[in-house]
């Protein structure tokens, strides 16, 4: 997570299926997932992944109907509408559970060093 | 790498969450005060009804109290939705039975959140908490007081009318 002097994006963790980045210049984060980039900010960023964490997997395996085969996700701080089959949303919960929890290292971290910066 | 957590708030997600629910617990006194306040009107105890109606005001500053901080704080106050409130009760002691249950219940809640404070070093929220801490003493004690009241009085004869009469009259001097 080192800070790169080219960009002000830094990668905070990568799967195969997409990547999540900090954007040091205007505070927020880049969720690169599907081939689309989108932008949240912090409380945002948590907010979308605790919904997708919420998408209940085995409800929409057990569900016979066609509609249950896809979740929509319409939030009202990003343009893009996320339409996620299973696969999707699997993928999507591990990228943004490994997101967050590096984040939280980095703020752990941060908070430790607070402390020799005087 | 740029804390962006910490830039956003000072309050941790566990902390915030725990700070909503309660502004929630807080909307569902206020309320429940003012059902309990209906169903005394309806029933002729005025004093009791304008009191509940007083206490159910104080239940929504507390939870406005709340609400301000989370938001000061940086984080995401939530506006509660609150359902599933009684309208009606068993007795006029059984009110304040509840009224107690429920102060009780409050304090019980104040107390987790403090625990958690306290284990996530967010002393900040803690020392915010101590007012309603303190708050909650004033607030059990009041609701106990009513209660005796029952057994001082009595409820036979014209009992409840005394009752309903000394109610405005309880309050805590430290
Ligand atoms: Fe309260
Ligand atoms: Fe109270």
């Amino acid at each position: 997570m080192a800070d790169n002097n080219y960009s002000q994006l830094i990668e905070v963790f990568s799967t195969e299926h997409g990547t999540v980045y900090q954007c040091n210049r205007n505070n927020n984060f880049v969720v690169e997932f599907a081939g689309n980039c989108s932008a949240f900010k912090t409380g945002n960023f948590l907010d979308f992944t605790r919904r997708v964490n919420a998408i209940n997997l085995s409800e929409m395996a057990k569900n016979t109907s066609r509609h249950a085969d896809i979740v929509i996700l319409m939030l009202h701080y990003t343009e893009r509408c996320f339409v996620l089959t299973m696969k999707d949303v699997i993928r999507l919960k591990e990228l943004l559970c490994g997101a967050k929890a590096m984040i939280e290292l980095n703020s752990i971290v941060n908070e430790c060093l607070r402390q020799y910066a005087f | 790498m740029k804390d962006l957590l910490r830039l956003r708030t000072s309050l941790t997600e566990e902390i915030e969450a725990l700070l909503n629910e309660q502004i929630k617990m807080e909307a569902r006194s206020s309320s429940i005060y003012l059902s309990m306040s209906s169903w005394c009107d309806r029933n002729g105890f005025d004093n009791s009804a304008k009191y509940l109606e007083k206490q159910s005001g104080e239940e929504r500053g507390h939870m406005l109290k709340l609400f301000r901080f989370v938001n000061d704080m940086g984080g995401k106050a939530i506006s509660p939705e609150i359902t599933d409130i009684p309208q009606e009760f068993d007795s006029f002691k059984g009110v304040f039975e509840l009224a107690l249950q429920q102060e009780i219940n409050v304090t019980a809640s104040f107390n987790r959140i403090a625990d958690r404070c306290f284990k996530a070093k967010d002393f900040m929220t803690f020392q915010f908490l101590q007012w309603f801490l303190n708050e909650q003493i004033e607030e059990e004690y009041v609701a106990r007081r009513i209660l005796e009241l029952f057994e001082v009085i009595g409820e036979e004869g014209t009992g409840r009318w005394q009752i309903d009469k000394n109610i405005p009259g309880v309050s805590y001097g430290e």
